[in-house]
């Protein structure tokens, strides 16, 4: 007699993740292809090409065992989107470099290169956004790329908005002798 | 800073609209006689608009993730199935009756407190339930079958399961425990034919609860030893397992 003890496919839930949170892998592979260019997207942006693919894999483990708390009040894709942002933050943190990377940086200026000419221009733009300071990079995709306010981001980054505000102006400043080039 | 300086920082709370009106009119005023600083506005607008513009875009990795991430699914689940199946691999020839949870859960305290009120309620239920549906059953048994064997006579208590007799009573150190449930797993997988499949259903869907409830507290008495209690919680799931197991292997000789 074989019994079986899968857990229940939860009502209220759109297919996939219905299928995912009663612990169908196969469903949860079908997630992660739909959403891992964003997710990527936004680690490779908040935190460099070099951590983007192991942190990338980390939300979604996360998100596995966390299925399972999803109530389906909100879009899968937005709670997967808060869900990355908080392992974004949370590496962040863990790395204690927060402090460093608010230091204005006189010399930063001449972090970001002038664009080549080249034909994909949102590559170069990407490019170009990795290589600004941490903190204003940070700060610059969470507001002009994602579009949080400045005190929603200085909840997330326990700053103040005037340090949002001043770090923001300098990463466009930066950004702007980026654009400059092309 | 020179004096231009300081406009040209206001520029970005410009755009934004995160000036006062004062200052927003002061910025609007000067930027009418002041190229220079309309042509710094100008390229931070065409910044804002390129960032909302690779917002839009989305790159995927260059490599697929998906056979790490696979991997490290695989190794958790793994790990729950061996805490979850470790009693029931010791004991030699005897097969699972049960699949594990197929994946990992976790709690809360909160939550582990109204999992705890839950395997109590459930717990309850099944007896009423199992009592109910195993009764009629055995009644019928008797009524057609063909006369018994006499039992034999050194036997003074043919209402209580030779299964249940041996281990009783039984302590919670792990060893001992862990023997009690294989002996009583074995005796239900071995008259589990003589149950209906609702009976069966009910046992195997509590037994599911009760031990995901054990799974989750010893995780999270590996993470803080000293939880009286998360300590006392174990000791209660395991106690309300080993009785559940009692009950329904005392129901498989009941109904022969």
């Amino acid at each position: 007699m074989t019994l079986s003890a899968e857990p229940p496919v939860r009502s209220g839930l759109d297919g996939d993740v219905a299928l995912a949170a009663a612990g169908d892998s196969s469903a949860f592979e079908r997630l992660y292809r739909t959403h891992v260019a964003k997710i990527h997207s936004l680690t490779r942006r908040m935190l460099g090409t070099h951590e983007a693919d192991e942190v990338t894999q980390d939300i979604f483990v996360r998100t596995w065992q966390k299925l399972g708390q999803f109530r389906g009040e909100s879009a899968f894709s937005t709670w997967l989107h808060r869900l990355a942002l908080n392992v974004v933050l949370e590496r962040r943190r863990t790395f204690a470099v927060q402090r460093e990377r608010m230091t204005d940086d006189p010399t930063a200026i001449d972090f970001v290169t002038v664009a080549p000419a080249r034909a994909d221009l949102v590559v170069d733009f990407e490019h170009a956004i990795e290589q600004l300071p941490a903190g204003a990079r940070e700060i610059f995709v969470l507001h002009d790329v994602e579009g949080y306010k400045h005190r929603e981001i200085a909840a997330m980054l326990d700053i103040t908005s005037g340090t949002s505000k001043r770090q923001l102006h300098r990463a466009r400043m930066l950004m702007r002798k980026h654009l400059q080039g092309e | 800073m020179t004096v231009h300086d300081e406009w040209t920082d206001k520029l970005s709370e410009y755009l934004d609209g995160e000036l006062s009106g004062d200052e927003q009119r002061a910025v609007e005023a000067h930027l009418h006689g002041c190229a220079d600083c309309s042509l710094v506005l100008a390229d931070l607008k065409r910044v804002v608009a390129r960032a909302q513009q690779a917002g839009a875009v989305a790159r995927p990795p260059s490599a697929d993730l998906w056979s790490g991430i696979a991997a490290r699914i695989d190794a958790g689940r793994s790990a729950t199935e061996r805490s979850a199946k470790a009693s029931a691999e010791r004991a030699a020839n005897v097969t699972p009756f049960r699949a594990t949870a197929a994946r990992r859960f976790a709690f809360t305290l909160p939550q582990l407190a109204a999992a705890a009120a839950l395997v109590a309620a459930v717990s309850g239920g099944l007896v009423w339930s199992v009592v109910e549906r195993a009764a009629p059953r055995a009644s019928e048994q008797l009524a057609t079958a063909a006369p018994p064997a006499a039992p034999a006579a050194a036997d003074p208590s043919p209402d209580v399961p030779d299964a249940v007799d041996r281990i009783a009573p039984v302590g919670m150190a792990d060893a001992q425990y862990d023997a009690a449930v294989s002996d009583l797993e074995k005796a239900l997988k071995q008259g589990r034919g003589r149950l209906d499949a609702a009976t069966i259903a009910i046992v195997e869907h509590n037994l599911q609860i009760i031990d995901q409830a054990i799974d989750q507290a010893r995780e999270a008495l590996a993470a803080d030893p000293a939880n009286t209690y998360l300590s006392g919680h174990l000791v209660e799931a395991r106690r309300r397992k080993l009785d559940l197991l009692r009950r329904a292997a005392a129901l498989t000789s009941e109904t022969d």
